[in-house]
């Protein structure tokens, strides 16, 4: 395959440093008009530069429009409020057409040919690693919207944060801290878990699992199926013989649909079912019908929390596009606002010392965000939960956290 | 192991068993009738249980009624693949191309449902969805139960066609010796059409019984051929009996071995089962006569 490609790439990367070369004359020549301005420090009425890489076309489109939509929802709002430090901001978006040589193309054209102030990461893992492991060579914060694979945070990475609650291990930690905090007679004792064979799925329900094993629980069943499982009732038969006092279903959507309904059909009655997915996907209560009651779900986002800029957010955004923000739109904003912050906070951005310091003050101090306040350990990792959602009433609604809940969380949850 | 468990899952499954037996039967006769290998059958099967699901959503009656409509489209359409597209492919190559013809049949229904109701997963939701009745201590959901007697009836509605019907006679005449039938007077072209009419009628029959209990979605169907087409080389290809015997001894086997083994390891008494019918008895345990003849 290489020496095929080797060419093609030549030429591209021709075309790069031609391109580069031009936008450095540009610049030079640009900057000869303000150098004294830029000289002169803080007080300039220049825009303030973000430079970002997006999959705006290829394998990551959908989801990369959706990212391009809230860092430019961000933009807007933050020009709409005077800016930031006093400077408009000005989004610099190219597309990487979701290719992981593009994107390092992009952000070292972006870092060092139009010196943008500062850079937002793109979408995906797969483009992250690399684009992150480009800002680093230039000490540049590195902010990004949706990395949060394991091996993100394995890179040694010191310049990067993911702007979201939590990484799937931790997704359901609110719901872990509520039942060991339960008094010993009332809290479940046994826990049966079926998970599918995938790394996000088993992340979500083993990180529950883990926690609740740790704090005394029995793990009575720990079943794994692949993704091809069509006939769930053995599965549900081991669960409901087990007689576990509750259930974690590492699930995707159809998986979890077919097993909550064989596990109904064996009247199996557990004080407690959580499952990742699909309870917050719109099609799950017509598939499931008036059964859903108490089922608990793990979500990352949603636009009826409560945090004070989330409501802001989505009355701002709605008035914009006619509908609510979805995740992807969330992710996106929320990196804006943990650049912001820091920003402000520090008094300065651009290229050199002060990344240096943006990454500092992010290291050691709390964000409030659309998806609430955020924090991050020394790899990036962000050092919250998702928050806990479940059918109450026949609604699904927010449970947990205590300072995000729309309702109390049921428990023992009603039958199905 | 608790006994409990033990008999629940030799419940669950016989009642697998059953649905497999219907689920087979179609491509057995395919095989049966006219050598050929038909890869679309699955796809036919998530396309009933797609005009199921669809017939419920808009009129909002019982999916089983849809079987009034899809029962004889279904019969129409086998008639017409096999007269049009089947009777095309030479008779040399008919089980290898076959292959290929089907393949790309199936490629195309799955492609029109996802055009026609996008990739979204379904479920009919049934008020007795979630139902069960107690049998000797083992719940049996009240949909797996509609799904077997579903399939009890059309097979045995099947064998008696086959049996006693002088189509059916005709039927099995051009299955045992083609050449001989047509010296009879049989008109073996019309009688392979009808045959492959019938084989996507229990398609019709099998989806729908599969939508009462299974979420669907367009690419489902490469889910269920493998276990399929190991059925029917099990119970011997051709034979109705055969098929519905290794679906009942494959299906209990799978819901008994996913106890000790778990869901992974279950699946793969399929393969296990075709690698030793293939290695110990490569006509099939069932009706083995015809297939011994490729």
């Amino acid at each position: 395959m290489s020496p095929r490609m080797t060419p093609r790439r030549r030429t591209r990367r021709a075309l790069a440093a031609v391109a580069g070369l031009s936008a450095t004359a540009l610049v030079l020549t640009a900057c000869s008009g303000d150098a004294e301005e830029a000289g002169g420090g803080s007080g300039s009425d220049d825009p303030l530069v973000i430079g970002i890489s997006l999959p705006l076309t290829g394998d990551f489109s959908e989801p990369g429009k959706g990212v391009q939509r809230g860092y430019e929802a961000w933009a807007q709002f933050v020009n709409e409020d005077g800016g930031l430090l006093g400077r408009q901001v000005e989004l610099k978006i190219l597309d990487d057409q979701s290719n992981a040589d593009r994107v390092v193309q992009d952000y070292e054209a972006l870092i060092a040919q139009d010196e943008v102030d500062l850079v937002f990461g793109p979408f995906s893992t797969r483009l992250v690693v690399p684009s992150a492991r480009v800002a680093q060579e230039y000490g540049m914060l590195f902010v990004e919207p949706a990395g949060a694979a394991a091996e993100v945070f394995e890179q040694g990475f010191d310049n990067l944060f993911y702007a979201a609650p939590a990484v799937a291990d931790d997704h359901y930690n609110y719901l872990a801290e509520e039942i060991l905090a339960m008094p010993e007679g009332e809290r479940p004792e046994t826990v049966a878990v079926a998970s599918m064979d995938d790394p996000f799925a088993q992340g979500t329900a083993y990180g529950l699992r883990d926690k609740l094993a740790e704090g005394g629980l029995e793990v009575v069943v720990d079943e794994v199926y692949p993704p091809n499982t069509t006939d769930f009732s053995p599965i549900a038969a081991k669960i409901s013989d087990s007689g576990a006092d509750m259930v974690i279903g590492g699930t995707q959507y159809q998986d979890a649909v077919n097993l909550i309904v064989a596990l109904q059909q064996l009247n199996y009655q557990p004080q407690l079912a959580a499952f990742s997915t699909a309870p917050t996907n719109p099609e799950f209560a017509s598939a499931i019908g008036d059964k859903t009651e108490g089922i608990l779900s793990p979500t990352g986002y949603t636009e009826t929390a409560s945090f004070p800029s989330n409501v802001d957010f989505v009355e701002r955004y709605t008035e914009l596009h006619g509908n609510a923000p979805g995740e992807d739109e969330a992710n996106a904003y929320t990196t804006g606002q943990v650049v912001a912050a820091a920003v402000e906070a520090v008094g300065c951005a651009e290229q050199g010392e002060c990344q240096q310091q943006l990454i500092d003050w992010l290291r050691t101090n709390e964000v409030e965000t659309v998806v609430g306040p955020l924090t991050w350990d020394e790899t990036g990792k962000p050092q919250g939960a998702h928050l806990i959602q479940q059918y109450v009433d026949g609604e699904i609604q927010i449970v947990l956290p205590e300072d995000a809940k729309e309702a109390d969380l049921i428990f023992p949850k009603p039958e199905w | 192991m608790t006994t409990t468990l033990l008999f629940q899952s030799l419940v669950l499954g016989v009642l697998l068993g059953g649905l497999y037996a219907l689920l087979a039967a179609g491509l057995t006769l395919y095989f049966g009738v006219m050598r050929v290998v038909m890869i679309a059958h699955s796809a036919f099967l998530i396309l009933a249980a797609y005009l199921a699901w669809y017939f419920n959503q808009q009129t909002g009656m019982d999916p089983l009624l849809s079987l009034v409509i899809t029962v004889p489209l279904f019969f129409l359409m086998g008639v017409g693949m096999q007269r049009l597209l089947i009777t095309r492919l030479r008779p040399a190559t008919l089980t290898m191309m076959s292959v290929l013809l089907t393949f790309a049949v199936a490629l195309f229904i799955e492609g029109m449902i996802g055009f026609v109701w996008s990739g979204t997963q379904r479920r009919i939701q049934l008020p007795y969805s979630g139902e069960s009745i107690t049998f000797l201590g083992a719940q049996v959901a009240v949909v797996k139960l509609v799904a077997f007697a579903l399939a009890a009836l059309s097979l045995g509605l099947l064998y008696l066609l086959l049996k006693y019907s002088r189509f059916g006679l005709a039927l099995r005449a051009t299955i045992q010796h083609k050449e001989a039938a047509q010296l009879v007077g049989i008109k073996t072209d019309r009688v392979a059409g009808f045959g492959f009419g019938l084989g996507l009628a229990t398609a019709a029959i099998g989806g729908t019984a599969l939508s009462l209990d299974a979420t669907i979605y367009p690419s489902l169907h490469w889910h269920w051929i493998g276990p399929l087409m190991a059925i029917i080389v099990v119970g011997g290809l051709g034979s109705i009996p055969g098929a519905a015997v290794a679906a009942m001894v494959l299906g209990i086997g799978q819901s008994l071995l996913q106890v000790p083994l778990g869901t992974t390891w279950a699946q793969t008494i399929f393969y296990v089962a075709l690698f030793a019918t293939l290695m110990l008895r490569p006509q099939g345990f069932f009706g083995g006569r015809l297939a011994q003849r490729f």
